[in-house]
């Protein structure tokens, strides 16, 4: 029959959907399975037919995924995505199933793809369907994956430690820390010093680290870096070198 | 040279080559997937877990035929090669990605920047 096996009822997904979008068409492999409503969630990517049955795809078998405005290549724009999978289809054969494992197969050309394209009827819709996937793909890194050594707890690269050992001269104190090593004396002077920067600092120079009329009032504690403009050079002339 | 919000991936990055990887941003790169079909575009971004996002892409897929895609994701654990491009000095953007990094730790605020650093290591 037409049915494919791969399509089953289930209801939507009820969490963490991040973009759902109705009026969207399916197409497997070139061949079309109706309209319906993709869900992107967190969990999977699922797709459900106006009649209720429909498909979900697992975030790990997606390899790829992708806007196409390429009305050459696909004569409506879509996002495709593909998967690392066989779908059972009555009408494309692939190559013939090996027993055993045969995505395991090394042999690339063995290596099952399926390809689907999804149509919604809203084409400025495409971006924030690819940014949703973009962002549920991350949620799934590869558990395979050799190479990485999931566990830093105890690698941090502490810079403060390895400055230490070259001599003792902290690249930067915090304002409590900077305060506690001053004498009672050094503590007046710095506030003195601050209120007379204050005063000749106009609103028009935010200069970092100074903690102008308005400043004080923000940030009790000082010292807060405004570095959402970082430039280039800026703390070249600070006193220890990196 | 944007830098990940998250310690851990910017922990990550620090360790290992993706590094080198994030500081292609704004380049033209082509990267050629593990089931041979090659996308060349330009690099958006690259997570800790070398997810690599391209727009205005050049897409070859395994049979050969061409097609254009805005934009692009591929998962890290699909690509099989990253081609830096030529105009790229491979050393001087890995020291500038460290730097970013650094940068970051420092100067996120007070909290945030002790909590990367906590003064009794814990092994």
């Amino acid at each position: 029959g037409g049915a494919m096996s791969l399509l089953k009822r289930f209801p939507p997904p009820a969490e963490g959907v991040r973009h759902q979008q109705p009026d969207t068409e399916a197409v497997l492999a070139g061949r079309t399975l109706g309209a319906g409503t993709l869900y992107i969630a967190e969990s999977r990517l699922s797709w459900l037919e106006n009649s209720g049955v429909g498909f979900s795809l697992d975030y790990p078998t997606i390899s790829l995924h992708a806007v196409s405005r390429d009305l050459n290549a696909y004569p409506w724009e879509h996002l495709y995505v593909m998967v690392n999978a066989k779908f059972e289809e009555e009408e494309t054969k692939e190559a013939p199933m090996a027993e055993g494992e045969e995505e395991e197969d090394s042999d690339d050309d063995v290596e099952p793809i399926a390809e689907f394209r999804f149509v919604p009827s809203d084409k400025s819709a495409l971006e924030a369907m690819f940014s949703a996937m973009c962002e549920c793909q991350a949620l799934h890194p590869d558990p395979d994956d050799e190479d990485s050594d999931n566990d830093y707890e105890g690698e941090e690269y502490d810079v403060e430690a390895h400055e230490l050992e070259q001599g003792g001269i902290p690249t930067f104190y915090t304002y409590e820390e900077g305060l506690s090593h001053l004498t009672a004396e050094g503590q007046a002077t710095l506030e003195r010093l601050e209120g007379m920067l204050a005063q000749s600092v106009s609103s028009q120079y935010n200069m970092a680290g100074v903690r102008t009329e308005d400043s004080i009032r923000e940030f009790e504690d000082g010292m807060e870096v405004d570095i959402a403009p970082v430039v280039a050079g800026q703390f070249e002339d600070a006193e220890v070198d990196h | 040279m944007e830098v990940s919000h998250s310690v851990k991936e910017r922990t990550i990055a620090e360790n290992s080559l993706v590094i080198l990887l994030q500081g292609l941003h704004g380049h033209i790169t082509t990267v050629d997937l593990r089931d041979e079909s090659t996308a060349t575009g330009r690099v958006t971004n690259v997570d800790a877990f070398m997810n690599v996002r391209l727009a205005e892409v050049t897409f070859t897929d395994r049979q050969g035929t061409v097609s254009c895609l805005d934009e692009l994701f591929v998962t890290g654990r699909n690509i099989r090669y990253v081609h830096i491009p030529d105009e790229v000095d491979i050393r001087a953007t890995i020291e500038r990605q460290l730097q970013a990094i650094h940068r970051v730790r420092y100067f996120g605020g007070r909290d945030k920047g002790r909590k990367e650093f906590p003064r009794a290591k814990h092994k």
